[in-house]
């Protein structure tokens, strides 16, 4: 007897949980809930890099989206008042012919092309970092630069936007 | 039929051994915050010229196993205004980083839950994830201090998560690998790392304290001034998980990776002969960071939280980025030995500790003048 049988179960247990966790969060109406249920989204995908042998990926993925990006939400969140969770507009329009044409319109396509893929499965090495780091740094170097270009932007205007001006502040206070 | 260890079908060795190693690292766990707990408090007590606990059991000894059955028996108490879900999860969130963070921390040679190829980054990600577990306390408890306490949690552990990756990176730069187990291999010998990477280890050591929120910056907790913060609402059993298992767990966490990176892990005289006297090495060089991070808590006062901001965003950040260059630049430069990188770290080292005066004098001498110039002008 082998163990076979164990990676279809996992794969259809993370399968689950990021679609399950994945639809609550658009779904619920609670914003702590939602913000939660992400992070679980986040570590079932983390479980899916895991199967398909990209340890490194797996470990950045829990340690950007959960352990960094899902606590600002959730710092954010802790500005809401505890009981009193609004239902908040975004999803809750309910226009539901508008919603399921738009879920059809995206769903539809992606489940047709993932059944008709048949390309060979690739040789696991995804955990491995040196290989890993050296694609990075050579084969996809633009593709970084680029990347690291539009968070240097980014955080350049995080700053602008968040600065204060005390001069023109104590200006306005003393009149 | 394969056969696996100990003539078992793998069919049952393998659940059996995942049984096992949970079972042990919970031992560990349990038994490591009794004994820490213990520890502490005589450790407080003698900087603090006092007795400690000594009634129960010979020294006390038997102090913090009372306290265990007091806690366990206790009733269990939730306020009615709490969050019923996030209220009871998050103890939870706390606890299971922190016990999943033991499968790679390597006691001795062979005695690994699992060599993982990216160890470090393993660890570094487990850690990240307790945040969240005192995010939803502080905001499930529906209290003012315990908020404060979960803001100030998620504030403090997202800055200092940042020097304690940079200071991670230069070692990994170094030996090459992100194994636990490589990298204690690559310290055979007196030429432990902490030799040759002073500068890291002293960010990662600040940086460690911050991530697990000992004091001076234990800002989330701060009895002081925010009751209990994050913990205001847990009583029970509760609480101990949190705070005393959780909490103790992670520095036993962070001192394995102190000890397995800087000083040379399971390595010490004797471990050829009797691999198992790695072990004991492990052990007691854990404790002795253990013991090194209570008695600055015995010592040092807790830092205020723009202080504490502060001092990651514009001294540790920096330092850890020039510090990451230096070693990468002295590691290109110089591939067959480690004696420039190792100047360059005490130098740096040097320089830190002559600088950090001197910045603060400055700083105070234009915070003083600014409070004058304001005063100067509410007055005219």
């Amino acid at each position: 007897m082998s163990f076979d049988f164990v990676e279809p179960v996992v794969f259809a247990v993370l399968a689950f949980g990021v679609i399950g966790a994945g639809a609550a969060v658009v779904l619920l109406d609670r914003i702590t809930a939602s913000a939660l249920l992400m992070a679980l989204t986040f570590l079932c995908m983390a479980g899916m890099f895991v199967l398909l042998g990209a340890e490194t990926i797996a470990a950045f993925q829990v340690l950007i989206y959960v352990g960094a990006i899902t606590v600002l939400i959730l710092f954010g969140v802790q500005f809401t008042k505890q009981g009193g969770d609004r239902s908040y507009a975004l999803f809750f329009q309910k226009q539901y012919p508008l919603a399921a044409a738009l879920v059809a319109a995206v769903a539809i396509p992606v489940a047709l092309f993932a059944f008709s893929f048949t390309a060979p499965a690739p040789p696991p090495g995804g955990g491995d970092i040196r290989p890993l780091a050296t694609s990075v740094f050579t084969d996809y170097a633009f593709a970084f630069e680029v990347a690291s270009v539009l968070l240097l932007a980014a955080m350049v205007g995080a700053i602008v936007l968040t600065t204060r001006d005390e001069r023109a502040e104590a200006a306005r206070r003393r009149k | 039929m394969p056969v696996g260890p100990l003539g078992l079908d793998p069919l049952f060795w393998a659940p059996l051994r995942l049984i096992i190693a949970v079972a042990l690292a919970l031992f560990l766990v349990l038994n490591g915050a009794l004994l820490q707990i213990y520890l502490e408090r005589k450790i407080q007590a003698i900087i603090q010229d006092r007795l400690g606990p000594y009634h129960v059991g010979p020294f006390g000894l038997l102090q913090t196993f009372a306290d265990a059955i007091k806690l366990i028996a206790k009733e269990d108490v939730r306020a009615r205004a709490t969050d019923p879900w996030f209220f009871l999860a998050a103890p939870a969130l706390v606890f299971c980083p922190m016990l999943a963070s033991w499968v790679v921390l390597p006691f001795a040679q062979d005695i690994v839950g699992v060599d993982l190829n990216i160890g470090l980054l393993y660890l570094t990600t487990l850690g990240s994830m307790t945040v969240l577990g005192i995010v939803i306390a502080g905001w499930a408890s529906n209290n003012k201090y315990a908020l404060v306490g979960g803001l100030r949690s998620a504030g403090q552990l997202i800055s200092y998560e940042i020097p304690q990756i940079l200071a991670l990176v230069s070692v990994a730069l170094v030996v090459g690998s992100l194994s636990m187990i490589d990298i204690t291999r690559s310290q055979a010998g007196p030429m432990v790392n902490v030799f040759v990477l002073p500068f890291s280890f002293l960010i990662y050591f600040i940086a460690a304290l911050a991530e697990t929120n000992r004091t001076p910056f234990d800002l989330p907790e701060a009895e002081s001034e925010l009751v209990a913060g994050w913990l205001t609402e847990y009583s029970g059993m509760r609480w101990g998980t949190m705070l005393a298992l959780s909490e103790y767990g992670n520095v036993t966490v962070v001192s394995s990776i102190v000890t397995t990176l800087w000083f040379g892990g399971w390595q010490g005289p004797g471990v050829d002969a009797i691999p198992l006297l790695g072990v004991l090495w492990f052990t007691l060089k854990v404790y002795g960071v253990i013991v090194v991070m209570m008695w600055i808590r015995a010592t040092l006062p807790r830092l205020r939280i723009d202080q504490l901001m502060t001092f990651c965003w514009l001294g540790l950040i920096p330092l850890a980025l020039l510090n990451i260059m230096v070693v990468a630049v002295l590691a290109l430069a110089f591939p067959d030995t480690k004696i420039p990188i190792a100047l360059a770290s005490w130098l740096l080292v040097i320089a830190f500790i002559a600088g950090v005066p001197f910045v603060q004098r400055r700083r105070l001498a234009l915070l003083r003048a600014r409070a004058s110039a304001s005063a100067v002008r509410a007055a005219s």
